[in-house]
């Protein structure tokens, strides 16, 4: 298995790297290839050209600006785990990071490359989501903003228009009262999760982010999870999760195999009772 | 024999010695050689264009112009033979292979055209190139819709999907009204043997020996060069299969590829050498897959758990061509002979059925045909100690074969040969603790699962030869194993097997076995081994049969060796022969003693000092091996887990493995546990994890590893392991065949484990392996049935 | 090709290689350094496990290109490492390796478990290992082995090294190489000369692998309705990506449809027919067609019923929309995410033929880019049917 021929890039600076995107629609993004290196090699990705973001420093930064963290999208997994970058999680990022794939993994695989490949089984694109994270995608002519759920449309999918890349990622500083609960169901260790639930729940202020993924199209991020612990979140939370609005919640979404929910489901009741 | 055992154990190197392995050196400074690792002038690099359908005509293959010197189709294999891998068991129906697809394709993975360039990834830029116009045609992948008389057929010409159907019954009548009767459907599933390796194909030609040089990573090179031989049409003089280093078989090295046949023939027509690295996309989808069993079981058994028989109807899915050498119905007939188990067994009917369907031909796969009847009939006991009210284990040694009945003929013929089988059942139980165990499942789990013990026991033929093979009628029949044992001029000991090592240590425990005849240091013993050029014939390395057969040939080329060292060393001791001995290294007379390495240098480089009498054959003897009696070796073990359920999540973790285990004397204990960890593994793997799934149409749904799950280090435990050590009565040092045997009663034990968690809750498990997605909806499945009861 | 300094082993080479080289191909094809060892080539066995600059990374899914600058030690290069000097007398003490294909991704990892981890603990151990398959040797002696290593040393005083050294962010490796010009490669001319041959004349039934249902309801009577269902090219279009090539005859249709799922693009090209009943209220279309590039084909049907609602004045449209596929696209194991496609694609096309029946020609609402077919079915349903007028109510 070897790729299809494709032209390389890797330029210096962004505003280059954004002119390579913009101005070829065959020109695919990579940064630690993780995800993209296995699809070109059995070339089920066949790109004419690859842009290689890993020589911009710019995208490899890390700081606290006001109340978030701004994580550069050519971080990797390991760069967190090692405890590289700032932290304003209270610890959850760096044990998600640390249980990603493998070692040999995590030291090239990125977080922007992560959410890029939308893959909705992949960790990030559910954590992120339970934390309330935005991402600010670049292109030659324009920069936004979007939240984490907006981003990621359907399996594999994201809301990137051609000539767009993921810049940073940025991170709120969690609240001081909530809770975080992460769990996910895998067969084996490293592998792609079949259950994958993230929860930051907030009992002072009654708030409550909680994202089910894993599933077959894109993370589902509870609407209103007040409906799951019957009409408030508050202290209480745990001993009143109401499991068939799960149930039912889970059906709506898509979830119509029995088993499927059962597992899901479960996930879920355990990423809230381990929240803490 | 057991004298000179002890003897040597002194020195830590001979038989039943744990000594560390010469191999191991250049394997960890990956200095190894494996196929990839050849480097040839002028290689060029082959990637095949595959059928992606499974069942189809081909209307058309067009090779753009640009390539047309490059590519390579059925049309130009002018005079290449089909493999044909025929039984003469009789009924069954022939397949032919053609090396590169025809008319018809009938798996995905199909070879169809060959493609030649400087690297592999321009060659796969090549074979992208090319447009196939195929035809489909409607698929069966499924064994029994296979055999249903309106399925698409395989082979047109049969007539129907079977290569054959065998029947085997003794008194199934007497069983019948017994008041125990428990029928289930028992499946499991298709697997890939998935060394890390794959396969690999390096094809040259060497004008001055006149000899086409085919290295292939294969576990038994001179059978390959038979197959070669009869495809090419070509002399087996002008054929040399090199095995170099190879990363694993586990069966599936064992066959004669077509892409060997069209890389041969592909050298020849280029004047350069050519290779092909099959990839692990190539190795899941097109190669040669295992163990997709199906049986309509019932056992028969009296109240007190006495079992009267057993009627069974076994479906094995040959995939779509027969493979050599082991044939297409290897795997089902097996079934027939092995199903009774260990366990006295009054009545016995079994029905048997080689299907072929539109997926990869299987190869037998460590433990074979036992693995799956193993999970079959020790799920079944466990029924029928429901019935009884009985412990599993109880129904157990109610039915084992009794030692004071060893030797003991069973009712399909096998001759256990030795042993103990309740003991190691008891040894396993006692290990395990049931009591404790079963007042902890009585207790409960403060996380909610459920704890549950399964135990599983087998015995295993292995190293079984001519008089069991013939019997099949395949291509390939073992006869006496041979070994050539030669000292080089400063002493050094050479040994040459046919067999080869792919993890199994020869390199150290032939070299133990030859210092436990000679007294040789280790370290000066060099075993040369997988090049028919250089090794002497053999059906190679497969059934659990080298430790056995090239271990007896090397102990007899060497005792061989010795009586003619000896000679030699009285006559320079001016010794009467019958007066010395040959103690570590040495021929010891009462007067002194000669070192091997005179000796060696007496008759190469000083002749004239030589008695006038001596042997002209030298120091270099070839010479063959035979059990006394060649119907095999009987190893067993028992084998008992304890797992935790999470009924929720599905997920099964295993807290406790124990396995008691009789190889008969062991050569190298350490080698021969390392044996027995791999092959738990592996049956953690077929347990829990393994599985190659197809979708409607035939297509193979678990194409990376990602999908196909290998356990790693984490789903797999530290087992608990305990040996038995009774002696083969009929072998050399009494060895017994076990390369196999740690692969076969996991699957058993572990399920049987599951379904003890999940009694209480209703849920059963009767297929592998035990996914979460099964578990859990074996237990909804339950609660449902719960309610409506309720 | 292009030329690539790195250090390898402590030695600065010089190579030449494409782009699509991985960094496992570079070093074992170009330097013989063949004890990195390919045993999957997407980055889950281990077997190809190499430091880059000082961290294990996989050198498969790594392009050599991406090194340029880095420090690679591959097995070779750690005959005389300390660490892996212990490990090896470990391994071979702990029968940690049968057949050996393994061991230098092995080997690689353990050394960089003994660099980091704080002490001996057997789970540790079994985890940080996870990504390193053995099919030989059950882990046992493996994690044995690693485990009285780490003992031995923690018990000597050393220190672990968190992160194994790395001081910087980003993928280890990249970061070292001046700004490259844009690297061009050849792409083979001969491939584009052949096209794919259409499928036969006949389109065959089939049995669908995939079904899905969708139901609607529209303001108009089913006769009106069931006028739209005579035109196949109008319905066609309303699958995202599809751009016909020859709709001459109304009965059969020619064109491809693009489909694009994250960095997989498939473009089939073939050919749909369509049957109705009598009364009109009642057909399906029929298609085939074939990826040349993924080597992957798909069949596809569109069953409808219009059933009349309110007396005859709206329309209830059933649609059972049925697929298979087969390829390589079709063996990608995890088929939920090829499901997921085509339930896009599926909702897509239900809500265009809503919005035309409703003579809507407004974007829809979070549509997907990457359907690239879209602007080009937008101008059809401009141009073909601007006059369905009325509400709608999706079911």
């Amino acid at each position: 298995m070897k790729p299809a021929p494709f032209d390389y890039a890797r330029p210096r600076d962004l505003s280059s790297a954004l002119s390579l995107l913009g101005g070829n629609a065959g020109a695919k993004v990579m940064a630690g290839g993780q995800s993209l290196g296995p699809m070109l090699i059995l070339r089920l990705a066949q790109p004419e050209q690859i842009v290689d973001i890993t020589a911009i420093d710019e995208l490899k930064q890390a700081e606290i600006s006001g109340d978030e963290l701004v994580l550069g999208a050519c971080v990797t997994h390991a760069d967190i785990e090692d405890g590289r970058v700032p932290d304003v999680s209270a610890g959850a990022m760096r044990s998600v990071a640390a249980n990603i794939a493998y070692r040999a993994v995590r030291n090239r695989g990125t977080i922007g490359g992560s959410l890029s490949h939308a893959d909705p089984a992949a960790d990030w694109v559910s954590v992120l989501a339970a934390l309330g994270a935005r991402v600010t995608l670049r292109s030659v002519s324009a920069s936004r903003q979007v939240s984490l759920s907006e981003f990621i449309v359907g399996a594999l999918q994201s809301c990137l228009q051609p000539g767009e890349l993921v810049a940073a990622i940025h991170i709120p500083k969690r609240s001081a009262t909530a809770h975080w609960g992460y769990v996910k169901a895998c067969r084996k260790t490293g592998e792609f999760a079949h259950g994958q639930c993230a929860a930051l729940i907030d009992p002072d202020v009654g708030s409550a982010r909680i994202v089910i993924g894993a599933l077959d199209a894109a993370p589902v991020l509870i609407a209103k999870p007040a409906e799951l612990f019957g009409g408030r979140v508050d202290a209480d939370y745990k001993t009143r999760f109401d499991p068939r609005v799960a149930d039912r919640l889970l059906n709506e979404a898509g979830v119509t195999d029995a088993v499927h929910r059962h597992i899901h489901l479960t996930v879920l009741k355990r990423a809230l009772q381990e929240a803490a | 024999m057991h004298g000179r055992i002890d003897q040597h154990q002194a020195s830590g190197q001979g038989v039943g010695a744990r000594l560390p392995r010469k191999e191991d050196d250049r394997l960890m400074r990956g200095r190894g050689q494996y196929v990839a690792d050849i480097r040839l002038a002028g290689m060029q690099d082959v990637a095949f264009v595959r059928s992606p359908l499974a069942h189809a005509r081909i209307r058309g293959i067009h090779v753009p112009e640009a390539y047309r010197d490059r590519v390579f189709t059925a049309a130009d294999l002018v005079g290449v033979n089909p493999i044909r891998a025929v039984s003469g068991l009789p009924g069954f129906k022939i397949s032919e292979q053609p090396v590169l697809a025809t008319d018809k394709v009938r798996q995905v993975g199909e070879l169809i055209a060959m493609c030649v360039a400087p690297t592999r990834a321009e060659a796969e830029d090549i074979a992208a190139a090319v447009v196939l116009d195929l035809e489909e045609l409607p698929a069966v992948h499924d064994m029994l819709q296979a055999r249903a008389p309106d399925a698409p057929l395989v082979h047109e010409h049969w007539g129907d999907n079977i290569f054959l159907e065998t029947n085997f019954e003794v008194d199934i009548s007497a069983a019948l009204d017994a008041p125990i009767k428990v029928s289930r459907e028992i499946t499991t599933a298709r697997q890939c043997m998935a060394p890390l390796e794959g396969r690999g194909v390096v094809a040259s030609f060497d004008h001055r020996l006149d000899q086409l040089v085919v290295t292939t990573s294969a576990q038994m090179p001179h059978i390959n060069r038979n197959g070669l031989a009869e495809c090419l049409g070509m002399d087996q003089g002008r054929i040399r299969v090199i095995s170099p280093d190879v990363g694993g078989g586990f069966g599936h090295k064992g066959i004669l590829l077509p892409e060997e046949v069209c890389l041969s023939w592909l050298t020849m027509r280029l004047g350069h050498p050519v290779r092909w690295i099959e990839d692990r996309r190539e190795h899941l989808i097109a190669s040669a897959n295992c163990r997709e069993h199906h049986y309509k079981i019932t056992l028969y058994a009296d109240r007190d758990g006495k079992l009267r028989g057993i009627d069974c109807e076994a479906t094995v899915d040959s995939g779509a061509y027969s493979s050599y050498p082991f044939s297409a119905c290897l795997e089902a007939a097996q079934v027939a002979s092995i199903l009774p188990g260990p366990y006295v067994m009054p009545a016995y009917r079994c029905r048997t059925f080689s299907v072929a369907t539109n997926k990869c031909p299987i190869l037998p796969y460590r433990g074979v045909a036992r693995t799956g009847v193993c999970f079959a009939l020790e799920l079944m006991l466990d029924l029928v100690a429901a019935e009884a009210g009985l412990e599993p284990s109880e129904v157990r040694l109610r039915n084992l074969v009794q030692p004071d009945q060893m030797p003991f003929d069973n009712i399909t013929n096998k001759h256990f040969d030795s042993g103990d089988y309740p003991e190691a059942m008891r040894r396993a139980l006692e290990a395990i603790d049931v009591e404790a165990l079963r007042a902890r499942q009585r207790r409960g789990e403060p996380d909610g699962r459920r704890i549950g013990l399964g135990v599983s026991i087998y015995c295993e033929q292995a190293a079984h030869g001519t008089s069991v093979y013939s019997g099949w009628g395949i291509p390939m029949v073992p006869g006496h194993e041979q070994a050539t044992a030669r000292l080089t001029p400063d002493g050094g000991l050479e040994l040459r097997v046919g067999v080869h090592s792919h993890g199994q240590s020869m390199e150290t425990t032939l070299a133990q076995v030859a210092h436990e005849m000679l007294g040789i240091d280790v370290g000066n013993v060099r075993i040369i081994l997988g090049d028919t050029a250089m090794t002497p014939y053999s059906t190679g390395t497969w059934g659990s049969r080298c430790a056995v057969m090239a271990g007896g040939a090397v102990a007899t080329a060497c005792g061989d060796l010795g009586d003619r060292i000896k000679r030699i060393g009285a006559k320079l001791l001016q010794q009467d022969v019958a007066d010395v001995e040959l103690i570590d290294a040495e021929v010891r007379g009462p007067n002194g003693s000669v070192t091997l390495r005179e000796i060696a240098h007496t008759w190469y480089r000083r002749p004239q000092d030589l008695p006038k009498d001596v042997d002209p054959g030298g120091l270099d003897v070839t010479s063959g091996y035979k059990p006394q009696r060649d119907s095999g070796t009987f190893s067993y073990a028992a084998h008992a887990a304890v797992v935790a359920v999470d009924p929720d999540l599905g997920a099964v973790e295993i807290l406790d493995y124990v396995i008691v285990e009789d190889g008969g004397v062991l050569i190298n204990p350490m080698v021969v546990d390392g044996q027995i960890f791999g092959g738990l593994a592996q049956g953690i793997g077929t347990a829990l994890y393994e599985e190659m799934p197809f979708d409607g149409a035939g297509q193979p749904l678990a194409t990376t590893f990602a999908d196909y799950l290998l356990p790693g280090p984490t789903e797999v435990p530290a087992p608990r392991l305990d040996h038995m050590e009774t002696p083969a009565p009929y072998t050399r040092f009494g060895v017994k065949g076990i390369g196999e045997g740690g692969a076969i009663a996991p699957p058993a034990a572990i399920a049987n484990a599951v379904n003890d968690a999940l009694r209480r809750c209703g849920a059963e498990l009767m297929r592998s392996p035990i996914t979460p997605h099964r578990v859990v909806e074996a237990v909804i499945a339950a609660q449902g049935a719960g309610r409506a009861a309720a | 090709m292009s030329t690539l300094a790195l250090t390898v082993n402590r030695c600065a080479v010089d190579c030449r290689s494409e782009p699509r080289t991985s960094l496992a191909d570079l070093v074992r094809d170009q330097l013989d350094l063949t004890g990195t060892h390919l045993g999957c080539e997407h980055g889950v066995c281990g077997a190809c496990t190499v430091l880059i600059d000082g961290v294990p990374a996989r050198s498969c899914i790594t392009f050599a290109a991406a090194c340029e600058g880095a420090a690679v030690t591959t097995i070779e290069g750690l005959d005389d490492d300390e660490i892996a000097t212990e490990l090896r007398a470990a391994f071979t003490r702990e029968h940690a390796l049968q057949c050996g294909y393994c061991t230098p991704g092995m080997l690689v990892s353990a050394r960089d478990l003994v660099l980091r981890l704080p002490d001996a603990d057997e789970h540790q151990i079994r985890i940080g290992m996870s990504g390193n398959l053995c099919r030989c040797t059950g882990y046992v002696g493996i994690v044995r082995a690693v485990m009285s290593v780490i003992a031995a040393r923690r018990a000597r005083g050393i220190q672990p090294v968190v992160g194994g050294g790395r001081a910087i962010l980003g993928p280890a490796g990249s970061g070292h190489g001046a700004a490259k010009a844009d690297l061009r490669v050849a792409s083979p001319s001969a491939a584009a000369s052949v096209t794919a041959p259409r499928p036969a004349a006949a389109i065959a039934d089939f049995t669908p692998a995939a079904m899905i249902e969708q139901a609607f309801e529209v303001q108009h009577p089913p006769a009106q309705v069931a006028a739209l269902f005579t035109d196949v090219a109008a319905v066609a279009a309303c699958l995202p990506g599809v751009a016909l090539t020859n709709a001459a005859d109304p009965n059969r249709i020619e064109g491809e449809i693009r489909v694009q799922v994250g960095p997989i693009a498939a473009q089939f090209a073939g050919v749909a027919r369509i049957e109705r009943a009598a009364d009109g209220l009642s057909g399906r279309i029929i298609g085939t067609g074939n990826d040349r590039r993924s080597r992957s084909s798909t069949q596809g049907e569109i069953r409808y019923r219009l059933k009349p609602l309110d007396a005859g004045r709206a329309t209830r449209i059933d649609l059972t929309i049925g697929y298979t596929l087969t390829g390589l696209l079709a063996q990608v194991g995890r088929s939920g995410l090829v499901r997921d496609l085509a339930r896009r694609l599926i909702d897509q096309f239900t809500g265009n033929l809503e919005r035309k029946l409703s003579g809507q020609t407004v974007m829809p609402a979070g549509a997907d880019q990457h359907l690239n077919g879209l602007a080009l079915l937008l101008g059809l349903i401009r141009a073909r049917l601007p006059r369905w007028l009325g509400g709608t109510t999706r079911r």
